[in-house]
């Protein structure tokens, strides 16, 4: 037995935990007292990762379809139909009719590794991965407003606040050691604010709870701003030395007052008034969010109105304040990081920028691809029209995870490749022409970027099942077959390497520095060894902040007499994305509840549902069935759904109305109808997958 | 039994380890300490002062997974452990009463006895309290009770040398070749003076006894369970780290080849599934009322009457791991106030 | 020690016996000496390989053949698995566990309560008092909700001939008993007088019949109720099925009322709302 220190995977916070290791096999995992994020805890999710990763229901050898079945293949002959493929329909249609999806989930070496094939290899920008729907909106928003898109701070500044303001983010249940955090911060003494249409587990325990009304946050944070600056509450001399000017913010609050905010929102004046207060008057104020604000067709302005709330006040910049996005998946940071985006190189680098082509052109020995690449969902459409020909899904599932499920398989099926490296046969994976076995993080060395922008270490603990591979690998010896050289790294560290000196904000980070420092927070260059422990001190990358005027947008689709009532979709502690890592351990698997839609007894009764009783809920793209859960966590009107869950994907009725800016769907609100099945009636997991299952098998 | 002199512990260490896998508490310089397997050529000084590792050694014994038996598709084949020769090193007084407490709830169990009739025991007494424990107003240390542990090691005052006391004939068998001079000159005014200094740096927290006092008196509201419910998270931390719990669930596998491994894992009776049934009904459906089952599991009087010690051993380790602060001391520590 | 390995069972044969619910037989390979002290009330784990244990009641014990009788409703992934196999199939069995009902009639006038399910574990106590000639001293009260929620119809053909048996729906036709057991204890009590309650069900039907009977002068010490708990390991080791200070699978899942009481009241002074809920 022996006990390998990594990282926890189950989402952005980065928790530190040592692999029990017994005969070539993780059998527990053991939290890191001295780590600076977990400090010696971890989430269920955490604990349980023996099972995620348990070599029983791993996929051991590349597969190929035939005929409509998997066939086992060697290595050889599965990446030579890939390279095949590839090369076809690159020549048949040009490099813009290939692309390739990375994974938030997956190493930095393995996103620098996807991206530099997708550049150098296919000769194609068409690169993404699925920050598309969770922070994309947050990338935008705070690249207008600050120049930066990541969390400004750490997760230790919560130790230095006096105020917490958690917007849009069920924290103990989705990032839990943040959410934990918060928790200790508030019994030291600080006031704990959440804002949130459900009434989570943070929200039961904050000492104010707002409870807007769904798809209000812009109206909910001008009121704020408006009161703030009604008073005189905001920090001038903050405004005056490192923002740019707030006229054309002031003039557009002008027709505001709380009394209509007030009705907008329906949060009381008083209510309204106390958060303005303390959020404004904070010595330190720490703002945090999720997808409560990015996942609305008005992300990007979300995110921009909650930049404007942080700047007024001057909570930015300083140790215990700051503007922090909760990531969700375990290396989105790090997969944005590397320039999995159809628009950034590595370290955020311009792709459009001539420079930047030629730099990374030279370092390649390749020509650099020219035409802009597009996003996920723009491959998605592409696909569905046939400009799409060969597509590369790494570790992810679209088929599950993105909105619209009908529309997601079938643009798969139209493609004319599809080749998905995966640990395990997923919803998508069954689409593909060709799988790849691809290694967990326990079985390969690498690093991963938590949401602060910390880089930390992994280590191969276990030996890969069967014949899996690292991604890297499989994407380098790809490259070869390709014609490609440039890919055939020794390891991840040579990985890394290349990595680093191509990207600024890398420059001095090393594997042996990331060992001895607990992983470093970018950027860390020659200027800054140690990291950047929070951004923004003295300037912004703009320069000076922007505050910029922005309007509340209703979402895309609001509940009307057909479909009364509005969905909204959240996360459940026990599970992870779709449920391809959680799903394996028995004790998690048994903590899904009965009932998947929640909804407040009120609804319920008028209804005349019973808890637990079977429904069917439909919007104008799909139904499915599952049971109801009737509880207060939801308001009146809004009913609420976990999206982990293959029987009862709700990602079956969202929208996908997109933010015009980032293409974020708007997966937090759409309208739905919902009603009981007969008593007695079990709820029918195929009920409305008609369709899907057709993709499959076509 | 015998008490001897031993000048360099690491040698003892080293000794053992020759004829066995030997397993010592190691910082892995990523913020872990871990049990870390220890070979007979290191000379990596014993740390035995500070907290306990975040583990105690019941993982050694009541392994987390744990394969119970295999079905071909014809018949079903029990497993038990290939077990080797082990010695833990370094266990704290706490953790061996926790060991003493699982000896006995597992009495019949042929996996768990199957791996610990394959270990010696080797404990060091604590000189001080460490952060988070008590273990002197739960009678489980500092000192290591008699026949706990097959070899204790009592550090000298003057910090130059050891004491090595002889628990049980496994323990002096193990040593036998070493040929240690016996001594027990103030070994025992030693003991005595370092049980006098924990339970002294422990005072404050006779608060706990109150707590545990509420408990057993029914004193403690359903309010007050439901509050404290709602600070938890559900993460299995606290049962993952207690040194005496003991629940686990099954995990059933088939194979490629179709065969089936029926394992079992460690559970914890905080998750709200723990007792759901699969009618949906579940006796135990509140968050409140599993906080409430795992304290008293832990400090409730019929099981003291069953197993002779409270289920818990004062080692803190909840405390440090509950993402919601309600670990021991925020639970029995709060209940018991008036 | 215990051996947590199942011995191998074969399944004999099933028919469908009440709504979702179907009457197994099964017989227990080289059958021992100790299977034959199985009491009536006792449970065994029943392995359906690849997908888990699960504990059910005997409708009839295993005899010297190692047959055995068990009924069974559909109710989760093990179940499902179970009524898909076919006569013949193997599966897995470790028991006799826990404790059965107590076995005292000759001076005792018994009233055996059951509602649903819960007239399995009472099928083989029923069977031998019907045997045994004690029509005098056993009298059944059956309910269900509706009448295709009714189980072990042919056992009941055969006990309303031996034995004093009503039974009611709560969805009743016209003709039928109508209302819960409970709603004829008044009647009950008049005629036959128990001194003594066996009762499984729901757990609130099984609290609401022992409050009723205590008011109609039944001592606490002379009522047992049998109950439902999650079980892994049928030996007091795996925790799930605790109540209170007691494990289900070794101190019930039969309890003696107020035994009961104790538990719940004295170490789980919260639970007790929880149980009246149900």
């Amino acid at each position: 037995m022996n006990v390998v220190p990594s990282v926890c995977t189950f989402c952005g916070v980065g928790c530190g935990i040592g692999l029990r290791v017994e005969n070539d096999r993780v059998v527990g995992v053991e939290p890191q007292p001295g780590h600076p994020v977990s400090q010696g805890q971890l989430c269920a999710k955490g604990w349980s990762t023996s099972f995620a990763i348990d070599a029983g229901h791993r996929l051991t050898r590349p597969l190929i379809k035939e005929h409509g079945r998997f066939r086992p293949a060697s290595w050889d002959e599965a990446l030579e139909r890939v390279a095949n493929e590839f090369g076809v329909a690159r020549d048949a249609a040009g490099p813009t009719a290939v692309g390739v999806i990375s994974c938030a989930r997956a190493t930095n070496e393995d996103n620098y590794a996807a991206q530099k094939f997708a550049r150098a290899v296919l000769g194609t920008h068409n690169i993404d991965h699925c920050a598309r729907i969770c922070h994309s909106p947050s990338v935008a928003g705070l690249v207008r407003t600050l120049g930066s898109g990541a969390m400004t701070n750490g997760i230790a500044d919560i130790d230095l606040a006096d105020v917490i303001l958690v917007i849009g983010a069920d924290v103990t249940e989705n990032h839990a050691m943040i959410g934990a955090r918060m928790l200790r911060a508030q019994a030291r003494g600080a006031r704990l604010i959440v804002i949130d249409p459900r009434r989570t587990r943070l929200a039961r325990l904050a000492d104010i709870h707002l409870q807007p009304r769904l798809g209000t946050n812009i109206a909910l944070l001008n009121g704020l701003l408006q009161i703030i600056l009604a008073n005189g509450w905001e920090n001038s001399a903050f405004l005056a030395s490192r923002c740019e000017d707030t006229g054309p913010l002031r003039h557009h609050l002008s027709d505001v007052t709380p009394e209509r905010t007030s009705a907008k929102t329906g949060i009381a004046v008083a209510d309204l008034e106390e958060v303005a207060r303390l959020y404004s008057q904070a010595r330190a104020a720490y703002l945090a969010y999720g997808m409560g604000i990015t996942q609305f067709q008005s992300g990007t302005n979300n995110v921009i109105a909650v930049s404007n709330l942080a700047l007024a006040c001057g909570q930015v910049g300083r140790p215990g304040t700051g503007i922090n996005p909760l990531r969700g998946q375990n290396n989105v940071q790090g997969a944005c990081d590397m320039g999995c985006l159809p628009n950034v190189y590595p370290g955020y680098q311009d792709a459009s920028a001539l420079a930047v082509q030629a730099r990374f052109g030279e370092a390649w020995s390749v020509t650099s691809p020219v035409t802009p690449g597009l996003t996920s969902l723009g491959m998605t459409r592409a696909a569905r029209d046939g400009a799409l020909r060969a597509l590369m899904i790494i570790g992810e599932d679209p088929v599950l995870t993105d909105p619209d499920q009908n529309q997601v398989a079938h643009a798969l099926g139209a493609l004319d490749f599809l080749v998905v490296l995966e640990l395990s046969m997923t919803e998508t994976a069954r689409l593909a022409d060709v799988v790849l076995p691809a290694a967990s993080f326990a079985e390969k060395d690498g690093t991963f970027t938590n949401c602060e922008r910390r880089v930390q270490r992994v280590r191969r603990a276990v030996t890969p099942p069967g014949e899996a591979k690292a991604d890297w690998k499989i994407l380098a010896e790809l490259a070869v077959r390709m014609g490609y050289p440039g890919m055939d790294w020794e390891d991840a560290e040579a990985v890394f390497d290349e990595m680093a000196l191509l990207t600024p904000i890398f420059s001095a980070m090393t594997y042996a520095r990331l060992d001895e420092h607990h992983g470093l927070q970018w950027p860390c260059d020659a200027a800054r060894p140690q990291g950047s422990p929070f951004l923004h001190e003295e300037r912004f990358p703009l320069g000076k902040g922007r505050l910029l005027p922005v309007t509340n947008v209703a979402p895309d689709e609001c509940p009307d007499a057909e479909y009364p009532f509005f969905l909204t979709t959240h996360r459940l502690h026990f599970q992870y994305g779709g449920g391809s890592m959680t799903r394996h351990s028995p004790l998690l698997e048994r903590e899904i509840p009965a009932g998947l839609l929640s909804m407040h007894p009120d609804d319920g009764g008028a209804l005349g549902l019973h808890d637990r009783q079977a429904v069917r809920v439909r919007s104008r793209r799909g139904e499915l069935e599952t049971r109801v859960r009737l509880t207060d966590e939801v308001p009146r009107g809004t009913v609420a759904m976990p999206y982990h869950f293959r029987e009862a994907p709700c990602n079956r009725l969202t929208n996908d109305a997109q933010d015009p800016i980032t293409h974020m769907p708007e997966l937090k609100a759409c309208a739905v109808a919902v009603e009981g099945l007969p008593a007695g009636e079990a709820p029918n997991a195929e009920a409305g997958a008609a369709e899907v299952i057709r993709h499959v098998h076509s | 039994m015998s008490t001897h002199e031993l000048a360099e512990v690491e040698r003892l260490r080293r000794h053992l380890a020759q004829s066995r896998r030997l397993y010592e508490v190691r910082d892995d310089g990523q913020g872990g300490r871990h049990w870390q397997e220890v070979g007979p050529k290191d000379f990596t000084p014993l740390e035995p002062e500070g907290d306990p590792p975040p583990f105690s050694a019941k993982l050694f014994f009541f392994a987390e997974r744990e394969l119970l038996f295999r079905f071909d598709g014809g018949q079903f084949y029990s497993s038990l452990p290939e077990v080797r020769p082990q010695a833990i090193f370094g266990l704290h007084a706490c953790d061996l009463q926790a060991i003493a407490y699982q000896d006995r709830f597992f009495a019949q169990d042929p996996h768990y006895q199957a791996r610990r009739h394959a270990t010696l025991l080797v404990g060091v007494e604590c000189r001080e309290s460490c952060s988070n424990g008590f273990c002197s107003l739960v009678e489980s240390g500092p000192l290591v009770g008699d026949g706990l542990a097959d070899l204790v090691l009592v550090r000298r005052d003057d910090a130059r040398g050891w004491w090595l006391r002889v628990g049980s004939a496994a323990g002096a068998e193990a040593i036998r070749e070493l040929r240690l001079p016996t001594n027990l000159d103030g070994c025992q005014a030693t003991r005595e003076s370092n049980a006098a200094r924990v339970a002294l740096a422990q005072l404050h927290d006779r608060e706990l006894l109150d707590g545990v006092a509420a408990l057993n008196a029914g004193q403690v509201s359903a309010d007050t369970w439901e509050t404290l419910g709602t600070h938890c998270f559900g993460c299995s931390g606290c049962t993952q780290v207690c040194p005496t719990c003991s629940c686990f669930a099954p995990l059933e596998q088939v194979g490629a080849s179709g065969e089936v491994q029926h394992e079992r894992v460690w559970d914890s009776c905080l998750y709200e599934g723990f007792q759901a049934e699969a009618s949906g009904h579940n006796p135990s459906a509140s968050p409140g009322q599993r906080v409430q089952r795992f304290w008293l599991h832990k400090f409730g009087e019929p099981f003291r009457e069953q197993f002779g010690h409270y289920g818990c051993v004062g080692c803190g380790r909840c405390d440090r791991v509950c993402p919601g602060g309600i670990g021991v001391h925020g639970v029995i520590g709060e209940v018991g106030r008036p | 020690m215990i051996d947590l390995t199942p011995r191998k069972l074969h399944l004999l044969d099933s028919y469908e016996d009440g709504r979702d619910a179907r009457h197994f037989s099964f017989r227990i390979d080289f059958p021992q000496a100790h299977d034959l002290a199985t009491m009536p009330g006792q449970f065994f784990m029943l392995a359906v390989p690849g997908v888990g244990e699960a504990p059910f009641t005997y409708v009839s014990p295993p005899n010297l053949y190692g047959h055995f009788n068990a009924l069974i409703r559909r109710m989760g992934n093990l179940t499902d698995a179970l009524f898909a196999l076919r006569p013949g199939d193997t599966l897995g069995y470790r028991g006799p566990f826990g404790k059965g009902w107590p076995l005292f009639f000759s001076p005792r006038r018994v009233l055996v309560v059951a509602g649903g399910c819960g007239l399995a574990p009472l099928a083989g106590l029923i069977d031998e008092a019907s045997r045994e000639h004690l029509s005098s001293r056993l009298s059944v009260v059956y309910g269900a909700r509706r009448d295709e929620d009714q189980i072990l119809a042919r056992e009941r053909l055969r006990w309303k001939l031996a034995i004093p048996f009503i039974e009611t729906l709560d969805d009743a036709a016209a003709g039928q008993r109508r209302g819960t057991p409970l709603d004829h204890f008044d009647e009950v009590f008049a005629t036959v007088q128990p001194d003594t309650l066996l009762c499984c069900g729901p757990e609130s039907l099984m609290l609401g019949a022992a409050r009723a009977s205590v008011e109609h002068g039944i001592q606490p010490s002379r009522i047992w109720v049998s109950l439902e708990r999650r079980m892994h390991c049928g030996v007091g080791l795996c925790g799930h099925c605790y109540i209170g200070a007691s494990y289900a699978c070794l101190d019930g899942p039969t309890y003696r009322y107020d035994r009961f009481l104790a538990l719940t009241g004295a170490t789980d002074s919260c639970a007790a709302p929880a149980l009246q809920r149900c």
